[in-house]
């Protein structure tokens, strides 16, 4: 009932891919207490950064990429605020670049530009963590993460997918 | 002008992203307000977001529960009947000890007042060790308590909000344990360093550590009450002693957050330091 309604009011849907890029954030630190599963977890914020950004960045705007960033360092107890804010905010400017590319091809295509876009990210967040705590630091979970959140894309893309086709179909 | 300011926009967001991770950086305590607010708000709607999940586990949980259960019956059968030894043994030890304890006038130890809490959301980033309970402020949580699981320490509290509060554990960059070596009560310091194995540093000179060696919370620097179960060394490597926690970090779902009344020797909840001294403690309790 809340979709069909929203959709006629433009709005409340000029503000889903911000709200989605939030919602995405939050599933990220929902606890997955999955046998064997490791400590990481995927980084879906940044499923929703690319998605928008290739799609739609009208409405994922850079004020949006930060507060989202912002919301999520907050919302991850990182010692260092700020830090995906600038992370997502430099991808974002990245893909703006290439985003010509992307549009209208094929999932393989979008695939590889995610993985290039979340190798580019993670390493970027590794070298800062490294530069902020002055020292090396264990290199594996990044590797992880970003192995996790290259592989979980097709999920987190498809859930975009449907609430971009449902609710933008208009604007 | 308006196309102007659009392009100056994004430089100037990445600018104060950067300003915001140095002032942060200056100043561990600065955000902390803000994020526990930020928390106490969102955490009703983790709780909803936390139930699916919780089915799936759950599912998961009974499909593997029932494919062990054999091979694990089997195993605590064995177990039972070597722990009811121990429980001999404990039984006899405890009304020995309760007669020595009588015999020197011991003082007895603070009674221990423990808050079972829920773990909501866990960080799950590639840097970033520690997990959001369900207890805050009102429940009696204070930063610098200690959170455990029935196997051992977990970590420590590190912020706390109203209904909230967050768990450093052990394994997170900034995590700084004092411990001992069980048997010969040796001072060490447990480092986490980004991997599940915390690192134990700054022994002794010419301390003999043999893998197997239990490790439990020492009482330097009065973070937490001596003898807390912690882990047992589990390699040695040259300069590289590294620890495997008793807890399951990996997945924690219930805490005790356990407070032995130690909790206002850490200098976040004590009068407000000058700020000089307030960096270099908070470094201590980082």
């Amino acid at each position: 009932m809340f979709f069909e309604l929203s959709r006629d009011t433009g709005y409340v849907t000029r503000i889903v891919p911000f709200v989605m890029t939030l919602i995405f954030a939050l599933v990220s630190v929902v606890p997955l207490n999955l046998p064997g599963f490791s400590v990481v977890s995927p980084a879906f914020a940044m499923m929703a950064v690319f998605h928008w950004t290739v799609y739609r960045p009208d409405l994922l705007p850079p004020s949006a990429v930060f507060a989202s960033g912002l919301f999520l360092d907050l919302l991850n107890g990182t010692p260092y605020v700020g830090l995906s804010a600038l992370i997502f905010l430099l991808a974002r400017t990245a893909v703006m670049g290439q985003r010509q590319f992307f549009v209208n091809r094929t999932f393989p295509v979008l695939w590889l530009g995610f993985l290039a876009f979340a190798a580019g990210s993670f390493a970027l967040l590794w070298i800062l963590v490294c530069l902020l705590h002055g020292g090396l630091v264990g290199l594996r979970p990044f590797v992880f993460q970003a192995v996790l959140t290259v592989a979980c894309y097709p999920v987190g893309s498809y859930i975009l997918a449907l609430a971009h086709r449902a609710l933008l179909a208009r604007t | 002008m308006k196309a102007a300011a659009q392009r100056l926009t994004l430089p100037f967001l990445i600018f104060v992203s950067a300003l915001l991770i140095v002032f942060g950086k200056t100043d561990t305590f600065l955000y902390d307000g803000v994020r526990a607010a930020l928390t106490d708000r969102v955490a009703p709607v983790l709780q909803v977001m936390r139930q699916p999940m919780v089915a799936v586990t759950s599912a998961f949980q009974g499909v593997s529960d029932i494919v062990a259960a054999h091979r694990e019956n089997a195993e605590l059968r064995e177990e039972n009947a070597r722990l009811m030894q121990w429980q001999e043994v404990a039984r006899r030890l405890a009304a020995e000890n309760a007669e020595l304890r009588d015999l020197v006038k011991l003082v007895p130890e603070n009674a221990v007042h423990s808050i079972a809490a829920r773990v909501i959301a866990d960080s799950g980033g590639a840097f970033a060790r520690n997990v959001l309970i369900d207890v805050g402020q009102k429940d009696g949580v204070q930063r610098g308590q200690a959170a455990m699981t029935g196997e051992g320490l977990v970590g420590r509290v590190a912020e706390v909000g109203d209904r909230t509060a967050r768990v450093l554990l052990m394994t997170d960059l900034n995590s700084h344990i004092p411990v001992e070596l069980e048997e010969t009560h040796e001072r060490a310091i447990l480092d986490g360093d980004n991997s599940e194995e915390p690192r134990l540093i700054y022994l002794p000179p010419k301390t003999e550590v043999k893998v197997g060696a239990r490790i439990v919370t020492g009482g330097a620097g009065g973070v937490f009450p001596p003898g807390l179960p912690v882990g047992v060394v589990s390699s040695i490597a040259g300069d590289v002693i590294r620890v495997e926690p008793y807890a399951e970090l990996a997945r924690l779902e219930l805490l005790r957050i356990v407070d032995f009344g130690l909790s206002g020797v850490l200098p976040q909840s004590a009068v407000p330091a000058p700020r000089a001294a307030r960096g270099r403690s908070g470094a201590a309790a980082r």
